[in-house]
C-alpha cells in the first residue's frame, strides 16, 4: 500500500464542554480516541497520516482546563489547556516563577505559542525524525532504533536514559516545572491523582511508546506549583539552531538559592539528553554547601555527565550539558 | 485475531515485525483449557499399590533419581525461565517496570544453565535416557488408555523418565533453543556488553522473523510452564516432583511406576542411576552404571 | 517634465494585492467542474517499477483516473526528467497521479494502490559512487555528460593516497587553466589548502509549485507558479504534447522561485496531461512536503583548494577540485564555481578541475547563485587565513586582487567586464560597516562571548541581451508595457517598465503593466534567471520606447506637419519643440495611429523580432500606437554584480551558538533602479546566504537513502531572529557603460556575500580557525571549541 502524506484522514470529532464529559469520551473511544489540545503536536501526525484515531476530542471548549489562578497557601494552578503566551505574559507567573515564564516565552514562535498550551507542551510526544517519520521504530511498535547505529543521523538524540530508543524529550516548560517542583493531576474516570513532576515522564525503559505516565483515558488537567521561592535564583537555557521555532539541542532549568554566598539548595534539571528531563541530583548535592563559583559549577557539570554515553553524532551534548549546568551555578552567584 | 503483527519498513515494504501478542492470551486460556479438562477427565490416581515383593528384595529405601548436579540445573533454569517470562511478558500485559536489562541477563544465565546441562548429559549422564523409543510409544499408548479408563487398560512402568515427560522435555527444548538462538541475536539490536550493536545485522524481515520465532516460542514456554506446573501439584506426580527437590524416591514409588528393568538400580544398595531404556534399537541395549552417586 | 522615475522608490503594482491577500496564486483559481489530483512518491531512493495495481483505487467513488509516466508526451530518460517515472532515482519522486473528486478521496486512492517496485543501488554521497564496485545513481552510469549516461571510478590508490583528512582527487572530466599553476605556487610566500564540504540545500519557496489545468476547444490553459512567464508558455506546451500557440499560462503571483522555477516545473505536465485523460479541469496542490522532493535544490560541493599569495598580498596561484553532488539528473553549478572564483581574485594562475556526479537524491537546478554562493563561502575564509599569514589587513587583501573595469577578466577564456567597481564597493561597505574600528574588535572577549568580524566578496552573473520590448499607447493615453518577464517575487516586473517611463518622459502613474497571462498578449523574452533580468529587460523596454518615441515623432510629423526630428516626447503628449500647444495627447495619438493602421498600430513591425512577439503585436493590431523593439544594444564583456558583506559576531564559546551583532552591504550593480527594493534584494540574499552558513541542512539516513530536511522545521531556513533587525546597506550606484540604463542585476550575488562574511567572522572569532564546512552549526563549533571529537567527517556529506 502507498505511502500517503501531507493531508489529514477524516475522524469524527467531539468537542466537549466539560473535564466529566471529556474523560467520558476517552474511556469510550480508548485507544482509538485521540485528544487535542493545541493541535501543533497532533495535526503533524495527522497530516503524515501515521497516527489516524477514529475520534478526536478537542478539549478548545473545556473551559475548565484554561486559567491561571493563585490558591490559599500562595500556590498556583494553572490549567492545562492555557496557552503558553498566557503562561509566558501572565503577571503571577512572571513575579512568582520567572523561570517558567522564560521557559514558556522561549517554546517555538509567538504564533505557536499562542495556540500551544501548557499541558501540549509538556506531555508532547518526541521529535526523533525516524519515529516521526512514521518508521516501525521501537516507539511505533516496532522492534529497531533505527537511530541507534553507527551510521544514523543521531545528532539530536539523546546521551543518558536510553533504554533501545535513543530519542529525547523535546519540551521547554517541562524541565521548569520539575525545576519548581510542580504537580501534575490527572483526571479519569477513576477520579484525580497527583504527580510530582518530576515522577511524571517515564523513560523507554519502563514504556518505549510512552512518554509520561499518562495512559488511555488518563487526562493532565492542571499544573499546580507550590508557593514561589523567596530569593532564588533562576536559570533557563535553551541552546537551539535557529532563534525560532525550533526545540533546544539542550536545556537548562533551575532554582538555586543561595544564602550567605553560600549554595543552600538546588534543583537542576537538564532536557533534551535523555528520553525525559533529567534532575542533576548529584550536580546539585556537589554544588549545595559551596560558593556559586565557575569552580563549583565546573565541578557540578563534570559531575552531571559522569556516566554519559555519546552517540555517532551528538558528543557535544556531552559538553553542552556540562557547560550549562555550570553556568546555571555560576549565575546565580 | 492476527498472529503477526507487521508494518512497513522504511521503503515502504511490508514487514513481519514480531508475534501478534494476541496470542500470549491464547496460550494462557488453552494451557487452563488443558489443565481444567486434564483434571476433570483424568482421575486422580495415586499409584497402583500393586508392589511386587521380590522386586523389592534388595533395594534401599530410598533411591536417587536426580543427582545434585541435575536438580542445580532444573532449578536454576527454572528461575531463569521464570525471570524471563515474567520480564517478558508482565510489560506488555501492562505490568510495566525497566525489563531489558534484567530480561537479557537472565537470558546469558539460562544460555549457560543450558550449556551446563549438555555438558552434563554428555559428561555424567545418559544422553539416551531422554530418547522416545518403542517401548515409550507403547508405554504412552498403554498409559492413555489407563488414563482415559479404558477397561482392563493399566498404566505401564516407565523408564527413568516416563514418556510424557521425555515428551515434555523435548517440547521444552525445541522452545527454548528457538527463543536463546534468537535472543542471542536480538542482543545485538540492544546495548549490551557482550555483543557489539548492529542494527542491520539483518534485513528487517529476516529480523522481523527473528523476532517472530522469539515470540511463539516464548509464548510457547508460557503454555508448557502452565502443563509442567499443572502436573507438578497433580497428588499423583507429587512423589516425583519431591524428588526434583530432595533427590530420592522412595522403593515403593519406585517399584510401582517404573519397569526396574528400563530402569536398573545398583546392587549395591545405593541410591543409583542406571538407565537402560533406548527401547527399540535406539540404545546400547546394556543397562549402565552411569551414576557414581 | 515627469519626474525621472528610475532611482526612486515606488509601489509596484503588485504590492496592494499580494499585502491584503487578494493576490490570486497557481492554487487560488476554480474551474467549472474541477477535480483534485495526488502524487504517489516513490518510497525508495532507487527503484523500478514492475507493476501498478490500481484497481482498488479505481474502484472507489469519485476517483476518476490515474496517470502513469508512459502516457506523458515527455518521458524520462536518462538525464531527462519525467514529471512521472517508471524508474524513480530518489526518494519521493512521483511515480503516478490520481484524480479524484476531492483531495481526502485522491490521497485515500493513492494509499490503496499497490505498487510493485524492485529496489536498485543507490547513491548518496558522490565520493561512494567513485569507488572502484562503488553504486551509480542510473543504471546507465554516475555521470551526465552531453545528454548521455558514462560511469566514472576513481582507483583505490586515489582514496587511500587522500586518506580521511583530504578529497580524494583522481581523474577529472572536467579542467581548465590559466598560466602556470605550479610556478604560480613556487612564486607564492604563503600557501594555504583545505579540504571543504559545501551542503545541498532545498529551495523551500513560500509557494509550492502547485498547478491547475483545462483544456477548451483544444487549447490548454494553465494555472502555475513561475519566475518567468513567456518563456514557461514553450515548456508547457512541450510538457504536453502541444504546439506553445495553443497554451494559455496563467502565472501572475510566485511565492518564490531562488531558480527552482525559471520556466515552470516539470510536474506542471500532470495536471495538463491528466485533465486532457479525464475531461475536468485537475488541480494539484503541492504540499510542503512534496516541494521537498520535487522542488529543486542547490549542488553540494566536496571541494579542495590551495591558494598562494605573494608577499604583498597577490593571488599567485589557485588550484581547485571539486566535487558535486548533481541529483539523479545533473546540475552545472560547479562550471560556474569555478568562473565565479576568477571574479574575486584575478589569480595570476589557475587550475580548475571538477567533476559532477549524480546521486540519488532530489533533483538539483540553479538555487540563487549556484555554484557562484558555494564557492565563494568555500573561498573567503581560506584567503581570511592567508591575509592573517601575511599580516594584510583582511578589507585590503581584497582590494588587492579584485578586477577593476579596464583590465579585469573572467573565467578560463579571461573575457571582459561591462564594469567593475569593486574596489569602491568594498571601500563603501568598509566604511558603512566601519571595518576600521570594528576589526579592532576581533577576538575580544566579553564574559563567554568572543567577537568576530568577517567579510564575504560575492561576484555574480547578472545580467545578458535582453529580448524583446512591447509597449501600446492606447486611446486612454496611458502607456501599456507589455512584460513577456515574469512576476517571480521581485520588483522586476515592474521596475524593468520604467526606463520606457523614462524614455518618454512620462509619470510613472500613466504607466500601465500588462503582465503574468499569455492570452493577453506578451513578447518573448529573456528567461528571470541569472540575475538578468534588471539588466537584460530595461534594455528591451529601453528599445521599444525609443522606437515608440519614433513613431510619435512620425506619427506628428504626419499629422501636423514638420519633420519628426522637431518633435519632443514628454509628459504623455508629443509637441513641436519649444511649442507644447503645437502637438497631441498620446490619446489622441493612440487614436490617429489606430485609424492609420500599419507600422503605428501593429500592421508592420521589425523582422527581427521573435515569432512569439510577432504574433502578439499582431495580437494587439488596431488597439493604439504599438511599438516593438529588440534590444540591439551592445553589449561587450560580461555583465556581472560584486556585493560586499560585513558581518560581526558574538561566538558563545560554552555553547557554540553565533550571534549576528552588525550587518553591512556594499553593492556594485550600476545604477540604482529601485532603492527600496535593492535593498531588500540584498539583504534578502544575504540572509539566504547566512541561513545556508549558519543552519539550513539537508540530513538523510545513509541507510535508507531517506531525508529528513524535508519540511521548514527540520530544514531549519533562517527566520528574522536570526539576523540583526536593521541590515546596513550602499551602493556604488555607478552605470554599467553598456547598456542605456546603467543598471546590473542584484538577486544573486548577495547570497555568497552573506554566506561568506557570516563563515569568516566565525573563522575570525575562533582565531581565524576555518571549520571549512557549512552549515557551520553550533555542535561543530562546540566541539571543536572543546578539542572533543569532530561530529562529522571531514568529507561527510548530507549530515
Amino acid at each position: 500500500m502507498a505511502v500517503m502524506r501531507d493531508m489529514i484522514p477524516p475522524f469524527e470529532l467531539f468537542q466537549p464542554a466539560g473535564v466529566d464529559d471529556a474523560v467520558r469520551l476517552m474511556r469510550e473511544h480508548g485507544d482509538k480516541g485521540w485528544v487535542l489540545a493545541g493541535g501543533l503536536d497532533t495535526f503533524d501526525w495527522f497530516k503524515d497520516r501515521i497516527k489516524r484515531p477514529e475520534a478526536v476530542i478537542d478539549l478548545g471548549g473545556v473551559d475548565e482546563l484554561k486559567g491561571i489562578a493563585v490558591g490559599d497557601d500562595g500556590e498556583l494552578e494553572i490549567g492545562a489547556m492555557t496557552s503558553l503566551t498566557e503562561v509566558a505574559e501572565n503577571g503571577d507567573v512572571r513575579s512568582g516563577y520567572p523561570l517558567l515564564a522564560e521557559a514558556a516565552g522561549l517554546v517555538a514562535t509567538p504564533q505557536i505559542r499562542n495556540q500551544g498550551t501548557l499541558g501540549g507542551n509538556i506531555i508532547q510526544d518526541t521529535r526523533c525524525w525516524y519515529y516521526r517519520s512514521g518508521w516501525p521504530c521501537y516507539r511505533a511498535g516496532g522492534n529497531i532504533c533505527y537511530a541507534a547505529t553507527p551510521r544514523s543521523m543521531n545528532r539530536e538524540h539523546c546521551i543518558v536514559g536510553a533504554s533501545r530508543c535513543v530519542a529525547v524529550n523535546p519540551s521547554d516548560t517541562a524541565p521548569a516545572l520539575i525545576a519548581l517542583d510542580a504537580e501534575m493531576v490527572v483526571a479519569s474516570t477513576g477520579g484525580e491523582r497527583t504527580y510530582p513532576a518530576e515522577d511524571f515522564f517515564i523513560g523507554p525503559d519502563i514504556d518505549i511508546e510512552r512518554m509520561t505516565v499518562l495512559e488511555p483515558g488518563d487526562l493532565l488537567t492542571r499544573i499546580r506549583l507550590p508557593a514561589p521561592w523567596s530569593g532564588a535564583r533562576w536559570y533557563f537555557e535553551k541552546i537551539r539552531d535557529r532563534k525560532a521555532w525550533d526545540f533546544s539541542l539542550v536545556s537548562v532549568a533551575s532554582m538555586v538559592n543561595v544564602e550567605g554566598g553560600v549554595i543552600r539548595d538546588a534543583r537542576i534539571v537538564v532536557n533534551g539528553i535523555a528520553p525525559y528531563p533529567v534532575r542533576a541530583t548529584a550536580a546539585e548535592r556537589a554544588a549545595t554547601g559551596q560558593a556559586p563559583s565557575d569552580e563549583t559549577g565546573q565541578a557540578a557539570g563534570e559531575i552531571a555527565v559522569r556516566g554519559a554515553r555519546a552517540l555517532r553524532h551528538n558528543d557535544y551534548k556531552i559538553a553542552l550539558t556540562r557547560n550549562l549546568v555550570k553556568r546555571a551555578i555560576r549565575d546565580a552567584a | 485475531m492476527e498472529f503477526l503483527r507487521r508494518a512497513l519498513n522504511p521503503w515502504g515494504q511490508d514487514v513481519p515485525i514480531g508475534v501478534s501478542w494476541d496470542l500470549i492470551w491464547a496460550a494462557v486460556i488453552i494451557g487452563a483449557v488443558f489443565v481444567v479438562g486434564h483434571a476433570l477427565m483424568v482421575p486422580k490416581k495415586v499409584g497402583t499399590g500393586e508392589i511386587d515383593p521380590d522386586e523389592a528384595r534388595g533395594l534401599p529405601e530410598k533411591l536417587q533419581r536426580h543427582t545434585v548436579g541435575a536438580r542445580g540445573f532444573h532449578w536454576s533454569m527454572s528461575a531463569a525461565m521464570f525471570v524471563l517470562l515474567i520480564t517478558a511478558f508482565f510489560p506488555v500485559v501492562g505490568i510495566q517496570f525497566p525489563w531489558v536489562t534484567i530480561h537479557w541477563i537472565a537470558g546469558v544465565l539460562l544460555i549457560l544453565t543450558v550449556l551446563y546441562h549438555i555438558y552434563h548429559v554428555f559428561a555424567k549422564q545418559d544422553f539416551w535416557a531422554m530418547w522416545i523409543g518403542r517401548r515409550d510409544i507403547e508405554e504412552g499408548k498403554q498409559g492413555l488408555k489407563a488414563a482415559l479408563g479404558r477397561p482392563g487398560a493399566k498404566r505401564p512402568r516407565a523408564a527413568k523418565y516416563p514418556v510424557d515427560q521425555k515428551m515434555f522435555h523435548h517440547a521444552a527444548t525445541i522452545v527454548t533453543i528457538g527463543a536463546v538462538v534468537t535472543g542471542v541475536l536480538m542482543m545485538f539490536r540492544i546495548d549490551n556488553f557482550l555483543l557489539p550493536q548492529n542494527m542491520y545485522l539483518f534485513s528487517d524481515s529476516v529480523w522481523g522473523w527473528i523476532y517472530v520465532i522469539h515470540g511463539v516460542c516464548g509464548i510457547g514456554l508460557i503454555f508448557l510452564v502452565i502443563a509442567h506446573v499443572y502436573f507438578a501439584i497433580r497428588p499423583e506426580k507429587r512423589w516425583m516432583t519431591w524428588s526434583m527437590i530432595n533427590g530420592w524416591i522412595d522403593r515403593d514409588r519406585y517399584l510401582e511406576n517404573h519397569d526396574p528393568e528400563r530402569w536398573v538400580v545398583g546392587e549395591r544398595g545405593a541410591v543409583g542411576e542406571l538407565e537402560g531404556s533406548g527401547g527399540g534399537g535406539g540404545g546400547t541395549g546394556q543397562p549402565a552404571l552411569s551414576d557414581k552417586a | 517634465m515627469a519626474e525621472n522615475v528610475i532611482g526612486t522608490d515606488i509601489s509596484p503594482p503588485d504590492l496592494r494585492a499580494k499585502i491584503t491577500g487578494q493576490a490570486r496564486y497557481a492554487e487560488d483559481f476554480h474551474a467549472e467542474g474541477m477535480v483534485f489530483a495526488k502524487l504517489l512518491l516513490s518510497p525508495m531512493p532507487h527503484a523500478r517499477v514492475l507493476g501498478v495495481d490500481a484497481s482498488a483505487a479505481l474502484a472507489m467513488e469519485g476517483v476518476l483516473g490515474i496517470l502513469r509516466a508512459d502516457e506523458l508526451p515527455v518521458q524520462a530518460e536518462g538525464t531527462r526528467e519525467g514529471a512521472l517515472t517508471d524508474e524513480p532515482k530518489y526518494e519521493g519522486e512521483p511515480i503516478l497521479a490520481v484524480a479524484a473528486v476531492d483531495e481526502t478521496t485522491a490521497a485515500a486512492a493513492v494509499e490503496a494502490i499497490r505498487v510493485d517496485l524492485e529496489p536498485l543501488p543507490f547513491v548518496l554521497d558522490p565520493l561512494d559512487s567513485l569507488r572502484e564496485g562503488g553504486p551509480d545513481a542510473q543504471l546507465g552510469g554516475n555521470m551526465a555528460g552531453r545528454g548521455e549516461l558514462t560511469s566514472l571510478k576513481w582507483p583505490a590508490s586515489v582514496f587511500e593516497e587522500a586518506g580521511a583528512d583530504r578529497l580524494p582527487m583522481g581523474e577529472a572530466p572536467v579542467e581548465w587553466a590559466i598560466g602556470d599553476i605550479d610556478a604560480g605556487f613556487a612564486e607564492a610566500n604563503v600557501v594555504v589548502e583545505e579540504t571543504i564540504v559545501h551542503q545541498s540545500v532545498t529551495h523551500h519557496p513560500m509557494e509550492p509549485r502547485s498547478c491547475m489545468a483545462y483544456w477548451q476547444n483544444g487549447k490548454l490553459f494553465l494555472h502555475g507558479s513561475t519566475q518567468s512567464t513567456e518563456r514557461t508558455r514553450g515548456n508547457v506546451a512541450r510538457m504536453a504534447g502541444v504546439e506553445p500557440d495553443d497554451v494559455v499560462f496563467i502565472g501572475e503571483y510566485c511565492g518564490g522561485g531562488f531558480g527552482s522555477k525559471i520556466s515552470g516545473s516539470p510536474i506542471m505536465a500532470v495536471p495538463a496531461v491528466l485533465s486532457r485523460k479525464i475531461g475536468r479541469p485537475v488541480m494539484l496542490r503541492i504540499t510542503r512536503y512534496e516541494e521537498n522532493y520535487i522542488g529543486r535544490a542547490r549542488a553540494g560541493f566536496q571541494g579542495w583548494a590551495k591558494l598562494g599569495f605573494r608577499a604583498d598580498g597577490r593571488m599567485t596561484a589557485l588550484d581547485l577540485y571539486l566535487v558535486q553532488d548533481s541529483g539523479p539528473y545533473g546540475a552545472s553549478d560547479f562550471f560556474t564555481a569555478g568562473t565565479v572564483a576568477t571574479a574575486s581574485y584575478q589569480p595570476e594562475n589557475m587550475r580548475f578541475r571538477g567533476v559532477a556526479i549524480l546521486t540519488n537524491t532530489p533533483p538539483r537546478s540553479a538555487q540563487r547563485a549556484p555554484g557562484g554562493a558555494q564557492i565563494v563561502a568555500m573561498l573567503e575564509p581560506l584567503v581570511d587565513k592567508a591575509a592573517r599569514e601575511l599580516d594584510i589587513d583582511r578589507l585590503e587583501i581584497r582590494k588587492i586582487n579584485a578586477p577593476d573595469s579596464d583590465d579585469g577578466w573572467l573565467g578560463a577564456q579571461q573575457g571582459r567586464f561591462t564594469s567593475a567597481y569593486v574596489r569602491e564597493a568594498l571601500d563603501l561597505g568598509g566604511e558603512l560597516f566601519g571595518w576600521e574600528e570594528k576589526k579592532q574588535l576581533s577576538g575580544q572577549r566579553n564574559g563567554t562571548k568572543v567577537t568576530g568580524v568577517g567579510i564575504g566578496l560575492s561576484p555574480f552573473t547578472a545580467g545578458s541581451t535582453g529580448r524583446d520590448g512591447l509597449l501600446v499607447i492606447r486611446p486612454d493615453g496611458k502607456l501599456y508595457v507589455h512584460q513577456g518577464i515574469g512576476n517571480l517575487g521581485t520588483h522586476s516586473i515592474a521596475d524593468t517598465a520604467r526606463p520606457a517611463a523614462d524614455v518618454l518622459d512620462l509619470s510613472w502613474d500613466q504607466v500601465v503593466i500588462v503582465w503574468g497571462d499569455t492570452s493577453k498578449h506578451l513578447p518573448y523574452s529573456t528567461v528571470q534567471a541569472g540575475s538578468q533580468t534588471t539588466h537584460a529587460h530595461t534594455r528591451a523596454n529601453h528599445a521599444a520606447a525609443t522606437a515608440m518615441v519614433v513613431l510619435l515623432q512620425e506619427l506628428a510629423a504626419r499629422e501636423l506637419g514638420g519633420s519628426p526630428s522637431s518633435y519632443r516626447v514628454a509628459d504623455g503628449r508629443v509637441f513641436r519643440a519649444g511649442n507644447r500647444a503645437a502637438g497631441m495627447s498620446f490619446g489622441e495619438a493612440a487614436r490617429v495611429a489606430m485609424e492609420l493602421g500599419g507600422k503605428f498600430s501593429g500592421g508592420e513591425y521589425p523582422e527581427d523580432l521573435h515569432d512569439a512577439t510577432k504574433a502578439a503585436v499582431a495580437g494587439l493590431a488596431g488597439e493604439g500606437l504599438i511599438a516593438a523593439a529588440r534590444d540591439n544594444y551592445e553589449r561587450a564583456g560580461s555583465v556581472y554584480t560584486w556585493v560586499a558583506t560585513f558581518a560581526q559576531v558574538e561566538l558563545d564559546v560554552e555553547t557554540g551558538e553565533v550571534e549576528i551583532i552588525d550587518l553591512a552591504s556594499a553593492t556594485d550593480c550600476g545604477t540604482v533602479m529601485h532603492p527600496r527594493s535593492l535593498a531588500g534584494q540584498t539583504n534578502g540574499g544575504v540572509f539566504q546566504g547566512i541561513g545556508m552558513a549558519k543552519g539550513q541542512r539537508w540530513v538523510f539516513d545513509p541507510k535508507w537513502g531517506i531525508p529528513f530536511t524535508k519540511r521548514f522545521y527540520t530544514a531549519r531556513p533562517p527566520g528574522m531572529l536570526d539576523v540583526p533587525p536593521r541590515p546596513r546597506f550602499a551602493a556604488v550606484d555607478k552605470a554599467d557603460p553598456y547598456t542605456p540604463v546603467g543598471a546590473k542585476g542584484i538577486g544573486e550575488p548577495p547570497v555568497g556575500a552573506g554566506e561568506a562574511a557570516y563563515v569568516c567572522a566565525v573563522a575570525d572569532a575562533m582565531g581565524g580557525l576555518c571549520l571549512c564546512r557549512t552549515p557551520l552549526t553550533a555542535d561543530m563549533i562546540l566541539a571543536e571549541l572543546e578539542g572533543r571529537p569532530r561530529p562529522y567527517g571531514l568529507l561527510d556529506t548530507h549530515v
